[in-house]
Order: structure tokens, then C-alpha cells, then sequence
């Protein structure tokens, strides 16, 4: 299936989402004015991918910052990660800086919320 | 809930409420804050109905003014700390003023006013030769040039420089230099006595900003450009540490979003954005951010009770409300996320404070202020 690739802007993310390279990862900064409008694409992606995923999926956050509105939409696609989940390894790798407590936090939070593999890791 | 001390935002947005435009910077001039003050008002001056022509001047003199701030923080490094620079532009109606202020010793008052007073006295036509005098004999020595600047704001306005000296000091003065740009139908228009009233405004207002020691004060329009750009603004700011500056940052994001999706855009001024306030105070380390915009009345019952709920509610409590909050994908508008003044109150540690005055039958002014430390 074809890549999403959504280029980083100052509010939106990096997106790469490549079931070729087996490589999923939202980065940077995300807040957006429309978050739905923004994450649409991408839950629509993940909907197809969790139709035939490939045997391991680890698909990373390496956000510096979110808004609230994107915090929804992040707790979406992980919702839809767990779908996966039940056909392919799936591993959550949460990346926060040493000195960021809120997106370490956050991190954590997901992890308790939603039944799904993750990885804490300090960069 | 004790709101008296939130009163002195709402009287610095009454006072400063002229029209659709105001904006005050006050602290450290770097590089990269005076393009993002330049980014800002740009956007700002975009938004709002003027035609190319008065942008452009309006941007001339903004740039010249700029100049001279940083060229002097250069000059007086060691003694600007205690006496930040300040930037105003504002607009009333089809009248523009910007003003800078800054430090400046007193044994160099004579030699500035006494090239203010030279490019006072003389005609748009003789500043366009004086221009080309100075810049000629720029090009002989390092020192010529200086008063370019001024000359340029002059010329740009079409009105005589306005400015004032208040002294500190034995040694130094604060420094104000006032211009004031007018229109009808497109032609430059001569203005001298608002110039000097609002000069006298600023100057109150000014101490007002140093007593409350506000970094940023912003009246605008509040669009998602304005907040990239009031965002890069903090970025550019030194904050005691770097987690301070993150808590910032992401309790500006959810603060000025609020108003870019809340707010109602009163008496409908503008055309891109709604209309509010931006402030950042700091005392001793703690950073007030504090924002102010209308609402509907008959949503203030609603906002009072949220904030005070998040208020009083134990730590515990609050994980459990944010984790609903962020469960909840029954609010289709992504609009009435619900979780920006959960998230403020966590973020920031402190209790929300909050007040809310009465504009008409209709509409409220609704001002908030969370603190970091």
C-alpha cells in the first residue's frame, strides 16, 4: 500500500507511515487549529493497514510538543494501533527528553490507558 | 476566588482597546525577536482592511525604530537589564503610532535632540536632501550615518517626531521616540496633537508594564499565524530553565487556541482572527501568562464552573477527569476538545484564576491567568 509522507511544518508533524520500509513515525511539534482534519488521513491509513500489517510494527512518537486537541487524536491512532495489535507485534516507542516531564507523562498516561505494548525512551 | 489583582489586565486592555491593533513588546531586543515583532505585525496589518501603501510606511518606520533599540542595547549592554527596551505599535482608527523606548546616558541627550529638533525644523522636501547630505557623508566616516534612521521615520510619516526624555538617574534617562501616521482617502495627513496625546498614554502605560513587570502585552487578531509567531517569540526568550520554557510554551499553545476557537469576534472589526489579549508578566521566577477575550454571556455559568471544578478537585481527581476528557470522541467538533483548562491546571500546577466582566446584554469579557514557576 501507498506511504503517507506529510512534511513537518512549525504547527503540524512529521508524519511517515511506510508499510514497505516498516517504518511509522509522528514527530515534532503538533498543534494544529484542526487536529481532526489533520489525523484523518492517517487514521484512515492505519484503518487500511490493519487490514494486512506486517508481522512486527513499531511505530514511534518522537514529539517535542502537542496540544490538547492533538492529545485526542494521538489517543485515536493508538486506539487503532491496538486494533492491529490482535495481527501484528505492535511496540509503542514513546521518545521524551530528559528534561520534559509533560511529554514523559503523557507517555505514561497512554500506556495505562490503552492495552498495548510500549517503550519509554529517554533521548 | 480572589480576582482583584486580575483587574489590572482588563484595565491595560480598556486603556490600550483602541482598535484592532496593539501590540507591546518589552524586554531584550535579539535578532530573532525583532523579525518575529516584524512577522507579527506584519500578519496583523495583513488582517485588517489598509491598503498597501500605509503597510508599507507603517512597516518602514516599525523597521527603523527596531533598528535603533537594538543599536542601543549594543551601546548600553550592562545597564539595559534594569531598564528593558520597549516596542508599542498601535493603530486608532486611520491613525498608526510606534513608539520605541530605551536607555540612554545623559551626557548624549544633548547631541539626540539636538538632531531631533534639525529634522523637525525642516520640510518633507528638505528632509529628502538632508537624507542624501548624511548619507554622503556616511561614506567618509564610520560615525556619519547615524540620524539616517530618524530622517527616514520622518519622511515616512509625515509628521515631526515626536519624543521625551525621563530621567533615572544622574547618568542615564529612559528615551522615547513617538512617530504617528495618518490617512484620508490614501493621503498622509498631519496629526501633531494626537501624536503627543498618545505619547503621554504610553508613558503611563509603560509604568504600568514595569510595575507588573509584563514582557509581552498583545491586542490583535488571534489566529493560528499569530500564535506560530507569538510562540517563536518565547523561544526567543532566556527563561530561567528549559523546563520552564516548555510549560510555557505549551500552556501559551492552549491559551491562545482557546481564543482563536472560543473567542467571539465583538463589534466584528476584524477579518482574519478574533480579538483579545495576550500578557505575560514575571515576578521573581513565576511567569503569569494571562489571556483575555469576549464570550457569550450564556456561556459564562458553564466556563465558571469548569475552571472551578478543575480548581478544586485533588490531583487524583484530575488525572481521571483529563483521561474521560480524552476518551470522549463523542464531541465531533474537534472545537469542544474540553481538555485545554484541565490540561492548564495540571500543567501549571496552580489554581486558575479567572475573572469575568460585563460588556453588554450579550457578551461578556472572560480574562484567565495561569501562573508557572
Amino acid at each position: 500500500m501507498d506511504s503517507l509522507i506529510i512534511e513537518a511544518t512549525e504547527d503540524t508533524p512529521n508524519v511517515i507511515l511506510s508499510q514497505s520500509e516498516n517504518k511509522f513515525l509522528i514527530s515534532d511539534r503538533s498543534l494544529p487549529e484542526n487536529s481532526i482534519e489533520f489525523y484523518l488521513p492517517i487514521l484512515n491509513w492505519l484503518e487500511k493497514y490493519s487490514v494486512n500489517p506486517n508481522p512486527v510494527t513499531h511505530f514511534e512518537f518522537k514529539l517535542e510538543y502537542f496540544n490538547t486537541s492533538s492529545a485526542k487524536q494521538i489517543a485515536k491512532v493508538l486506539l487503532m494501533l491496538e486494533k492491529v495489535s490482535k495481527v501484528s507485534d505492535v511496540l509503542v516507542k514513546w521518545y521524551y527528553s530528559k528534561d520534559d516531564k509533560d511529554i514523559l507523562a503523557s507517555g505514561s498516561r497512554y500506556e495505562k490507558l490503552i492495552n498495548i505494548k510500549f517503550q519509554l525512551i529517554e533521548i | 476566588m480572589d480576582t482583584k489583582n486580575l483587574n489590572y489586565a482588563f484595565e491595560i486592555f480598556e486603556g490600550m482597546q483602541l482598535e484592532n491593533l496593539n501590540y507591546i513588546y518589552r524586554g531584550n531586543f535579539s535578532q530573532s525577536i525583532t523579525d518575529n515583532i516584524l512577522l507579527l505585525t506584519e500578519s496583523n496589518l495583513n488582517s485588517t482592511k489598509e491598503n498597501s501603501k500605509i503597510r508599507k510606511r507603517v512597516y518602514s518606520i516599525m523597521v527603523e525604530g527596531l533598528q535603533n533599540i537594538t543599536r542601543h542595547q549594543e551601546e548600553n549592554a550592562q545597564d539595559f537589564s534594569e531598564q528593558p527596551g520597549i516596542f508599542v505599535i498601535q493603530k486608532n482608527g486611520n491613525n498608526y503610532f510606534i513608539t520605541t523606548g530605551n536607555i540612554i546616558e545623559n551626557i548624549k541627550i544633548p547631541i539626540v535632540q539636538k538632531l531631533l529638533e534639525k529634522i523637525n525644523g525642516l520640510e518633507q522636501d528638505q528632509l529628502k536632501d538632508y537624507y542624501k547630505e548624511v548619507l554622503m557623508a556616511g561614506e567618509f566616516s564610520n560615525k556619519g550615518g547615524a540620524g539616517l534612521g530618524l530622517i527616514e521615520m520622518a519622511r515616512k510619516s509625515g509628521n515631526k517626531l515626536s519624543y521625551e526624555f525621563k530621567k533615572l538617574n544622574d547618568k542615564l534617562s529612559y528615551f522615547y521616540l513617538h512617530s504617528g501616521i495618518s490617512f484620508i482617502d490614501e493621503e498622509l495627513k498631519q496629526i501633531e496633537d494626537e501624536i503627543q496625546d498618545s505619547l503621554k498614554h504610553i508613558i503611563t502605560l509603560h509604568d504600568i508594564l514595569n510595575t507588573h513587570n509584563i514582557v509581552i502585552s498583545f491586542n490583535g487578531a488571534f489566529n493560528q499565524e499569530s500564535l506560530v509567531l507569538l510562540l517563536s517569540i518565547i523561544e526567543g526568550q532566556s527563561v530561567s530553565s528549559a523546563t520552564t520554557k516548555k510549560k510555557l510554551f505549551y500552556l501559551m499553545v492552549e491559551m491562545l487556541q482557546n481564543i482563536v476557537k472560543h473567542a467571539i469576534n465583538y463589534s466584528n472589526t476584524l477579518e482574519s482572527g478574533n480579538p483579545g489579549m495576550f500578557l505575560i508578566s514575571e515576578d521573581k521566577g513565576n511567569y503569569n501568562l494571562i489571556s483575555g477575550n469576549y464570550i457569550e454571556k450564556s456561556k459564562v455559568q458553564e466556563l465558571q464552573q469548569k475552571i472551578d471544578q478543575v480548581n478544586n478537585i485533588s490531583e487524583d481527581e484530575l488525572e481521571h477527569f483529563y483521561n474521560k476528557n480524552l476518551l470522549d470522541f463523542e464531541m465531533i467538533d474537534s472545537k469542544k476538545s474540553g481538555l485545554g483548562i484541565i490540561d492548564l491546571r495540571i500543567k501549571s500546577n496552580h489554581k486558575i484564576k479567572y475573572h469575568f466582566n460585563d460588556i453588554d446584554s450579550d457578551t461578556s469579557f472572560f480574562t484567565i491567568q495561569v501562573t508557572v514557576n
